[in-house]
């Protein structure tokens, strides 16, 4: 397609002739005094202000010589007047032009034809200056759209800037909302796990209670049962009742233990203890039954580890009893041998290996890390060859864990193994005596007989009790609560009270703290005269089937003087009742003759 | 016959609209609409984005750093520019099919010319922001594409009567049709959400009736018609209709300016070309 042009456009509805009218308007302007004929390319006449009147053949004539030459061509108007015709391409057209001097010619080249040139075309650069300006004008619209669209981009991208920052602010509102509605429900989550927890720890205590008070039954009556006159087969199952009943209760312990280190309820002690002591007494328990097995039993202790140190001795001993009894377990022939060696010193304290190497069977490699599991031993026939729950190991390995240290083991088949460990130990200082040489000290004393009240509210329980009591030389008077224990008291002397924690109608925690009151008040104590003779307060040992430290401690924040754990024990009966007796008995003081 | 609602409603279960266009026009009209929705949209269709980068990288923005992200050439292009990329860009497939009593492809041809011209007038005679009436420039003869799909025997027949000068075309359609593609394009573009406007503009570009404002989208279209059909660039060959007497003398007037326009259109033309073209 050619290039489209105005004219072909817009011909129909313009006059061909209107630029070429503007032009003569211009050149009217610029020359006022001059005639003017304008004669287009379709041969249309033009008159400008002043017309300008030509015969035909004249102008016709000139018209003809302009557009075949350069520059002005000469001729007479029909007033006589000279004109001059020239041809310009821009218009297009030929202009004829008369000015007022008849008689002067144009020469070519001269002053006038060059002004008159001048004139025209100024005359033209006027009417394209029309396009230039209109041009100009397009340009500075299209400019000033530009800069409109500039304005708006920037205010666009502001306002976006605005809703963006409200769309972000927004979302951290919501995300604030969101996060804390998750942590309100994390938190009430969390309590609900926390009351779950608590549930748990004290069906965990019932359980403890439940579980010792019908063993505390049946060790105690098959102790007794094995001391009456019995046949040989009688002695042998009262025996066997007696043994596995001993194994159930270990069984329970252990699950107990594993229950409160897992719930992260087993805290250990930090007291000063004779650690010769605790693995001379290990080695003690297992002498005997060794040399009955034919197998040597030994303990030894480097000389650098100080003799009293700082630590939980109770769960020491347990460790070590469990790993000595696994290796009297495993072990048919050769030795055992406990060992404490220095390792080195670390930050004041000392850091000693308990190692304890059996000659026994041993453990073959890929079942090594299984024996450390629950419930787990090398193979499914050691089970069956050698008892046991399996639980052991795991406890030892949380307990070693908790005093700082690793349980391992070395070990190959049909040699023998080492389970050892490495802890520190801190060295006990000087003044702390302790509780138990204390306790110890006491232990050299006599039982002398005196007088004992029982309260307990179980009739198996009394019974039993009251056996073991008795053998031990006592005098035994049983209540059956609290409230009938202070009635005992009213009436009747005592050396010490066994008192039961858990029983109906006033417990033993109240009883203990009633009491404590009425020894604390001198009129009420005269109304009871197992209180007033008195000259240290009554001597109260609480006797409960929970085991656990929290207990212990409720017991004396009650105001007992000792603690007792269910089922009782004969020896440590024996130990609590020689120990916590008056020196002088109220029998003695009561009937001095 | 059918009404255009009749035609309509063929068309749109026929073929689905540029779905991208609509949604684009839709946030253009939106205060609340930001320039990552748009670029939500747009990064969908890969020949947009190539299309958009191309524009915003053209001597046009005249930017001294070329633009890669498409975020950012959301930001230069600005709204409406990108509404009528998409929309150039959804209708160019429309317009395809050539024969001898109705050429789709020059419909195109002459809805990009009278595009391009009405932008022109727009913001040079007026002073005006070309974007909108562009717009109207290259959907004004949308209906005539409805036509063709649903009703081509009947837009056929009405084409062979404007040729043969039995009436302006929207006359010999309304007589074989029983409507015209001012209102088929009218009802369809509705649905869209342009300008009003546009909407009017694309309705009463054959109307004879006395023009009120020569600024208007609608004069502008009109005006635009009226030189593309006598550069021989029609939608549908046959005598060009006369120009109302308002914009004749509107167009005396502005001699000088109307000069340049024409002058300047092929120049316009090419950089359109450049980069509106598909690269097919």
């Amino acid at each position: 397609m050619t290039e489209p042009t105005f004219d072909a456009i817009f011909d129909d509805l313009l006059d061909a002739n209107e630029e070429l009218q503007d032009f003569l308007a211009i050149l009217d302007a610029l020359l006022p005094e001059a005639s003017v004929l304008l004669v287009s390319e379709t041969g249309a006449l033009l008159d400008g202000a002043h017309p300008l009147t030509l015969a035909q053949p004249v102008r016709e004539k000139l018209v003809q010589e302009a557009r075949s030459t350069d520059g002005f061509v000469a001729g007479k108007a029909d007033n006589g007047a000279r004109c001059h015709a020239v041809y310009n391409a821009k218009l297009p057209g030929v202009l004829i032009i008369s000015c007022a001097a008849p008689k002067d010619d144009w020469p070519p080249g001269s002053a006038l034809t060059t002004l008159l040139q001048n004139t025209l075309d100024l005359a033209l650069h006027r009417q394209e200056r029309e396009m230039l300006v209109a041009d100009h004008e397009q340009s500075v619209r299209q400019i000033n759209i530009l800069q409109q669209q500039h304005g708006k981009l920037i205010e666009d991208n502001y306002r976006q800037y605005r809703l963006n920052q409200d769309r972000e602010k927004e979302y951290a509102r919501k995300l604030e909302s969101e996060i804390a509605k998750q942590t309100a429900e994390l938190r009430e989550a969390n309590a609900r796990l926390e009351e779950i927890s608590r549930l748990k720890s004290d069906f965990l205590a019932n359980m403890s209670h439940e579980l010792r008070t019908p063993m505390n039954a049946i060790i105690g009556f098959s102790e007794l049962l094995s001391e009456t006159p019995l046949a040989e087969e009688q002695l042998d199952y009262t025996r066997t009742i007696a043994q596995s009943a001993a194994s159930l209760l270990s069984l329970i312990n252990d699950i107990l233990d594993l229950a409160k280190i897992e719930a992260g309820k087993l805290e250990l002690e930090r007291l000063p203890f004779n650690l010769a002591e605790v693995v001379d007494n290990v080695a003690a328990m297992f002498k005997i039954p060794a040399r009955e097995k034919g197998v040597v039993f030994t303990c030894k202790i480097d000389s650098r580890i100080p003799k009293r140190v700082m630590g939980d001795s109770n769960r020491l001993r347990q460790v070590l009893i469990n790993l000595s009894g696994n290796a009297m377990k495993f072990t048919e022939r050769g030795g055992i041998d406990i060992t404490v060696d220095y390792e080195r010193e670390a930050a004041g304290q000392i850091v000693s290996r308990f190692s304890v190497r059996d000659s026994g069977i041993g453990i073959p490699a890929d079942r090594v890390e299984a024996i450390f599991e629950k419930f787990t031993q090398a193979d499914g026939s050691t089970t069956r060859k050698y008892g046991g729950t399996g639980l052991g190991l795991a406890i030892c390995l949380q307990l070693v864990e908790l005093m700082g240290g690793r349980l391992t083991v070395d070990s190959e088949v049909g040699k023998g193994s080492t389970f050892y460990f490495v802890i520190p130990l801190e060295e006990a200082p000087a003044e702390i005596i302790s509780l138990q040489e204390h306790k110890e000290a006491g232990r050299e004393k006599l039982g002398r007989g005196g007088r004992i009240l029982l309260v307990e509210d179980n009739a198996v329980n009394q019974r039993l009790a009251s056996i073991l009591i008795a053998r031990q030389g006592y005098e035994v008077e049983v209540a059956s609560d609290g409230a009938e224990s202070l009635e005992h008291l009213r009436h009747q002397t005592f050396d010490l009270v066994l008192m039961d924690v858990q029983m109906p109608n006033m417990d033993g925690m109240e009883a203990t703290r009633k009491i404590r009151e009425i020894e604390a008040d001198p009129a009420l104590r005269q109304e009871y005269v197992g209180l007033r003779a008195l000259k240290e307060p009554l001597a109260i040992v609480g006797l409960t089937a929970h085991a656990r430290k929290e207990d212990e401690t409720a017991c004396y924040a009650a105001g007992m003087n000792g603690f007792l754990t269910k089922p009782i024990i004969k020896a440590k009966l024996a130990l609590i009742l020689n120990e916590m007796m008056p020196r002088v008995s109220c029998l003695e003081t009561k009937d001095p003759s | 016959m059918p009404s255009a609602k009749d035609i309509l409603k063929k068309f749109t279960e026929l073929k689905t609209l540029p779905h991208v266009a609509i949604k684009v026009t839709q946030l253009v009209n939106d205060d609340r609409s930001t320039m990552q929705d748009f670029e939500e949209i747009i990064k969908l269709d890969p020949v947009l984005v190539t299309r958009l980068l191309r524009l915003v990288n053209s001597p046009y923005f005249g930017l001294s750093q070329k633009v890669e992200s498409i975020s950012k050439a959301v930001v230069f292009a600005g709204m409406k520019q990108l509404r009528n990329l998409v929309a150039v860009e959804g209708l160019r497939g429309m317009f395809k099919g050539d024969d001898a009593d109705f050429s789709a492809q020059k419909l195109w041809l002459h809805s990009a010319t009278v595009a391009i011209l009405s932008g022109m007038i727009a913001k040079r005679i007026f002073g005006k922001d070309g974007e909108d009436v562009f717009l109207a420039g290259i959907i004004h003869d949308i209906g005539l594409i409805v036509e063709n799909q649903i009703v081509g025997e009947q837009l056929r027949e009405a084409c062979k009567a404007f040729r043969e000068g039995k009436g302006i075309l929207t006359e010999c359609e309304r007589n074989a049709i029983g409507t015209d593609h001012t209102e088929v394009g009218y009802l369809l573009t509705k649905a869209w959400g342009l300008p009003q406007e546009v909407l009017s503009s694309i309705k009463s570009h054959h109307l004879a009736k006395q023009v009120k404002d020569v600024s208007s989208t609608g004069s502008i279209l009109q005006l635009a018609e009226f030189m593309a059909g006598k550069m021989q660039y029609w939608a549908i060959p046959g005598p060009t209709e006369t120009l109302p007497p308002e914009l004749t003398e509107h167009v005396k007037m502005k001699v000088a300016d109307y000069k340049i326009i024409i002058r300047d259109l092929p120049g316009e033309m090419a950089k359109a070309k450049e980069l509106y073209e598909s690269d097919e």
